[in-house]
């Protein structure tokens, strides 16, 4: 009986309403009375309580990990996920309608973040890219542009809610792109095609909310398609300048035809395929992945750590997987539907845009339908500065739903 | 990369932002520009209510994104983890799982009385992968710990007879301390392993090595054939496995060649082995009994050997080859079978170095590897006047009481066309039984003519064939040689550059034929077998060097050598008689250097001596004899390349083996003959 308050909010929120729960999920505009206490409280509990089951999912998936795999510590992920149950913590604590009018300090604190690891002394390079900085005193690394995807977001909608729904002049769409392309420009000089997409992805979900025309946005697409089938096809051409590396070429093709590289990618994707599969149905269970366990599955408890998970618990703990992540982005876009704030509404639209993305990306370059890119599948992989952001962006949209306006 | 892959991802990319579009624009489209009515942009916090219905089909929109996006994952996932699970099962096990080949003991090779001649033994080889052979400092370190040069080490490694892609032998047994120091210094010595392996062993050193042959790594050849074979008993190589490539190791791979064995191990992805399951243990190949008897061979080899040597050394300066054979005629198994110049067939275990079989293959070492005895072919010269004798009198050229008058010099096809007997001094008034005797030369000449204007051209080849000459004995040994009857019809096809004169058969054809010079060949081993077959009265066993083969496991029961008939000559008695009494006389009467040699034994010994014209100064001599003359068991015959008459060399080869056959060694000094 000591902390009886938060008791009870756990017990209705997880079990007792779940028709409320469901109402939420598809965000229909129910009868606000009918979703009752759930949502009257500091924390909005439908969407929390799966963010926070992916959590614990993640823990689970990395402890067994840890039983094979010398580099994924326990310690560490908790660690991890301590630093973001602070993060959490405070920025939901924080009112966040104080950053819908900081564009300027949030761009200034987004480029600063991108270019940290280009600071001689505090850089540090890996697999290619310097996208690190090596703590001082600590020696930790960590990977600012993870933090720096939260704050584009907010850049984004503060500068998109100013529109109040309605892009009406080109001049102001063209603007708020050409504000994307700065944050994406930074992050592409580290070079991280992965987290530059992540960004470009959710940036113009944003745009796209606020209220930007079709046909503009239309066009925009159109352009980027050729643009990028132009680098492509001149990065294949002999004699042509080659804006992309073969390696990045390589990566890009090699969920087509693993056979363009059969020795490094296709053979990472092929290994991965095979742990997938090879769960079937129940999986292989708790600690008896022999594709992770013997090796054979590389980066097993980072990039894919989805290939681990399923081979271990199979398709139940696929679907599994899929059902809290669905759970979570459809309740932060209910969530959004029922905020009367635009910048709350674009912030949430944002990172669920994030979530999404970054499931479509990880989940299906393990199971081989999208190209292979380094992003980690949010609270699983392993690694503090993904679980730093991803815990972090939880305590975004809680925020929102904590300084909601009142009025309704 | 193809333009076609270019397209396939420009297609990829337009359709999945087309799809995206439709998702986010597809319903409510008409409510998207819904107009606000002029509202001034306020910050956040803005309460207009008018915007109200553009977010939500927007977020709506987003909705979507998210379902497709999940339902399209898991779409995917239910045919990987569902419908295919069990490929990609396999596919995972086949990842973890290796099967290792256990190798399997080659069965040995004994002689008739049990003796080792060929055995297997455990040896502690270092072996280097290629990529070795960039490392200077290693290779340096590996010389001085095995007491090698660095350029030796280095040759070694480059050495790729035995694949490409396996590890090559640096060298074989190395002592336990060259191991435990490779062992403890793994970081020094990279790509350097030690490995036990069975490898031949010749107890006996190079005895018998032309009959037994030598193992090496399969050849590529050998390993096609081997995947092509359908049946079932064929055995099927891998890459780098030991296999016979000569001799009875060839002859009788199948038989010597074990099983192998089978470990599954499951391994992590360096190859590291995690845990081991199940296995199916290798079975040792089957043992060979040989009818050889180390001893004979042994004294037909040092005896061949010696005098060669000594014919070599005096007289004879081009003779370096040789070979002899002993064999019992009532059943055709080889005691003996010697060849000189010989080799060691240990230099080829653990592969042969290209040094060593530059030498072995060089002109100057005289085919050290050709099995003289049934690959090596010469004109069979005068030990083949029996067989002419024969055809002679089946033919009715001549009859038992035909007489001839040798002056030394017959000019029967014309004073234009003169021939020397051996002896020119004339051998008088001769028969047919004493041509054979004192081997003269115009006894027969009389016969070549008399076939040649006879109605039966062919009598003498015929004849000749039906003794096995032309045709391969059938012994159970590799690269059997045919020899060469010659006749009409070979000449014109043979000689196709040379006038037609020339390229028809001639008298002279048919005189140099009937004593055995000009164009026929036999092998050592054909006329050994005629022999055979007039010493048992024309019945020719089918030689054989296989006794038996031992079962590998149980009792050690034998299967036999099921002995037959090659061939059957049949000679009227009285012919045979003749022509078993001209072959006692050869070596009782025809001279008494010859004689003193052979009365020092107990049994009766018939046969005959040969001297085969060559481009050498020296012609080849030939000694065939059977014994004991009145019941034969054994037939010995010896030819010795370039050495002079067949009564300078070869007759105490012969004398030797049947020396050691009877334990009754020759006494007599030899003072050379000049016989033929």
């Amino acid at each position: 009986m000591a902390k009886p308050a938060v008791d009870s909010k756990v017990g209705e929120g997880g079990l007792g309403s779940f028709s409320a729960f469901y109402s939420h999920i598809v965000g229909r505009r129910a009868p606000r009375a009918s979703s009752g206490k759930l949502s009257r409280g500091p924390f909005f509990l439908p969407q929390l309580i799966p963010a926070l089951l992916l959590v614990v999912y993640g823990s689970v998936v990395i402890y067994t990990a840890s039983l094979t795999i010398a580099d994924a510590s326990f310690v560490r992920h908790l660690v991890g996920v301590a630093m973001g149950a602070a993060g959490a913590l405070a920025i939901w604590h924080y009112d966040y309608r104080a950053f819908a009018n900081m564009s300027k300090a949030l761009l200034i604190t987004d480029a600063v973040l991108m270019l940290l690891p280009s600071v001689p002394g505090l850089g540090y390079s890996a697999l290619g890219m310097t996208g690190w900085i090596k703590i001082p005193l600590i020696g930790m690394t960590f990977q600012p542009s993870e933090l720096a995807k939260l704050v584009t977001i907010y850049l984004m909608a503060s500068l998109g809610a100013e529109y109040n729904g309605r892009i009406e002049t080109l001049r102001d769409y063209v603007k708020l792109c050409a504000i994307l392309c700065i944050p994406f420009g930074l992050i592409m000089t580290q070079p991280d095609l992965g987290t530059g997409l992540i960004i470009l992805v959710t940036g113009a979900a944003i745009i796209i909310c606020s209220g930007a025309k079709r046909t503009w946005v239309l066009v925009t697409i159109a352009l980027i398609v050729v643009g990028a089938a132009l680098i492509v096809a001149t990065s294949l051409t002999d004699g042509l300048p080659h804006l992309l590396k073969q390696y990045q070429l390589k990566r890009l093709i090699v969920f087509v035809d693993p056979s363009v590289d059969p020795a490094g990618d296709g053979y990472n994707l092929q290994q991965a395929k095979i742990a997938v599969g090879s769960g079937g149905f129940f999986g292989k269970g708790f600690g008896n992945a022999t594709q992770a366990g013997s090796g054979f599955l590389p980066e097993a408890h980072t990039d894919f750590v989805f290939a681990l998970l399923s081979e271990e618990f199979g398709f139940v703990g696929a679907v599994a997987l899929l059902a809290l992540f669905g759970a979570m982005i459809f309740t932060t876009v209910g969530m959004a539907q029922r905020i009367d704030a635009p910048f709350g509404k674009l912030v949430l639209a944002g990172v669920a845009t994030m979530w999404s993305f970054q499931l479509l990306q990880n989940v299906g370059m393990c199971i081989g339908i999208m190209p292979i890119t380094g992003i980690p599948l949010p609270f699983i992989s392993f690694g503090s500065s993904s679980m730093l952001a991803q815990m972090t962006a939880i305590g975004m949209v809680q925020s929102v739903w904590h300084h909601r306006p009142k009025a309704a | 990369m193809s333009p076609i892959i270019v397209i396939i991802i420009v297609l990829a990319v337009i359709l999945v932002a087309l799809i995206a579009i439709f998702l986010l624009f597809g319903r409510g489209g008409s409510r998207f520009t819904f107009d606000i009515g002029g509202a001034a942009p306020t910050a956040a916090g803005g309460s207009d209510m008018s915007t109200e219905t553009g977010f939500k089909t927007r977020l709506f929109g987003l909705d979507v994104f998210a379902g497709s996006i999940i339902a399209v994952l898991l779409g995917k996932l239910w045919t990987m983890q569902l419908v295919s699970s069990d490929e990609y099962s396999a596919q995972a096990e086949s990842n973890r799982t290796r099967t290792i080949s256990v190798d399997a003991p080659r069965g040995r090779i004994l002689d008739r009385n049990g003796v080792e001649l060929v055995n297997n033994r455990a040896s502690l080889t270092v072996a280097a992968k290629s990529d070795v052979v960039q490392d200077e400092v290693e290779m340096q370190l590996l010389g001085n710990l095995i007491g090698m040069p660095k350029m030796a080490v280095k040759r070694k490694i480059e050495n790729s007879s035995d694949g490409a892609q396996s590890l090559r032998t640096v060298a074989v047994d190395v002592s336990r301390r060259v191991v435990a120091y490779i062992g403890e210094h793994p970081y020094v010595f990279e790509g350097v392993s030690v490995e036990q392996k069975t490898q031949r062993h010749y107890p006996q050193g190079n005895l018998a090595a032309h009959v037994l042959g030598y193992v090496g790594t399969v050849s590529s050849e050998q390993l096609d054939a081997s995947k092509k074979s359908d049946s079932e008993a064929a055995i099927s190589y891998s890459s780098g496995d030991i296999v016979g490539q000569a001799g009875v190791e060839y002859q009788y791979e199948s038989v010597l060649q074990g099983v192998k064995g089978e470990q599954t191990v499951y391994v992590d992805a360096s190859g590291a082995v995690l845990s081991y399951s199940g296995s199916v243990e290798a079975r040792s190949g089957s043992d060979i009994v040989l009818t050889l008897d180390s001893k004979i061979q042994s004294a037909a080899e040092e005896s061949l050997q010696s005098w060669i040597k000594k014919r070599h050394e005096s007289g004879a300066p081009d003779c370096y080859g040789g070979a002899a054979i002993a064999m019992d005629v009532t059943n055709g198994e080889v005691l003996a079978m010697a060849s000189a110049p010989t080799f060691s067939p240990s230099v080829f275990v653990g592969g042969v170095s290209s040094d060593d079989w530059n030498q072995l293959s060089s002109e100057s070492a005289h085919n050290p590897l050709l099995n003289r005895a049934v690959s090596g072919q010469y004109p069979s010269a005068s030990t083949i006047k029996p067989l002419s004798t024969f055809a002679a009198l089946d033919y009715g050229i001549a009859n038992t009481g035909s007489t001839y008058n040798c002056t030394g010099y017959w000019t029967g096809f014309g004073s234009g066309f003169g021939q020397y007997c051996w002896q020119r001094s004339g051998h008088g008034l001769m028969t047919l039984q004493t041509g054979i005797t004192f081997s003269c030369d115009v006894v027969f000449y009389e016969i070549g003519k008399g076939f040649f204007y006879s109605d039966t051209p062919n009598g003498l080849q015929d004849t000749f064939r039906k003794w096995g000459l032309g045709s391969k004995s059938g012994i159970d040994l590799p690269a059997e040689a045919s020899g060469r009857v010659p006749d009409a019809d070979w000449k014109w096809n043979y000689f196709t550059s040379s006038d037609d004169t020339a390229r028809s058969w001639q008298g002279g054809d048919n005189t140099n034929l009937v004593i055995g010079q000009g164009d026929i060949l036999v092998t050592p081993l054909q006329m050994l077998c005629a022999y055979a077959g007039i010493a048992t009265g024309g019945t020719i066993w089918r030689p054989h060097v296989l006794k038996g083969v031992k079962a590998a496991v149980g009792d050690g029961s034998s299967v036999d050598y099921k002995t037959e008939v090659a061939r059957t000559a049949d000679e009227d008695s009285s012919y045979m008689d003749l022509v078993h009494r001209g072959l006692v006389g050869v070596v009782y009467e025809e001279s008494e250097s010859q004689a003193v040699h052979f009365t020092n034994m107990s049994v009766k010994v018939a046969g005959k001596t040969g001297s085969a014209q060559t481009s050498t100064e020296q012609p080849t001599g030939w000694f065939i004899a059977y014994a004991p003359a009145d019941d034969p068991k054994y037939v010995v015959g010896c030819v010795m390349e370039s050495s002079g008459f067949g009564s300078e060399g070869a007759l105490y080869v012969v004398r030797d083996i049947l020396g050691a056959l009877y334990d009754q060694p020759d006494t007599a000094a030899a003072t050379g003959g000049s016989a033929d």
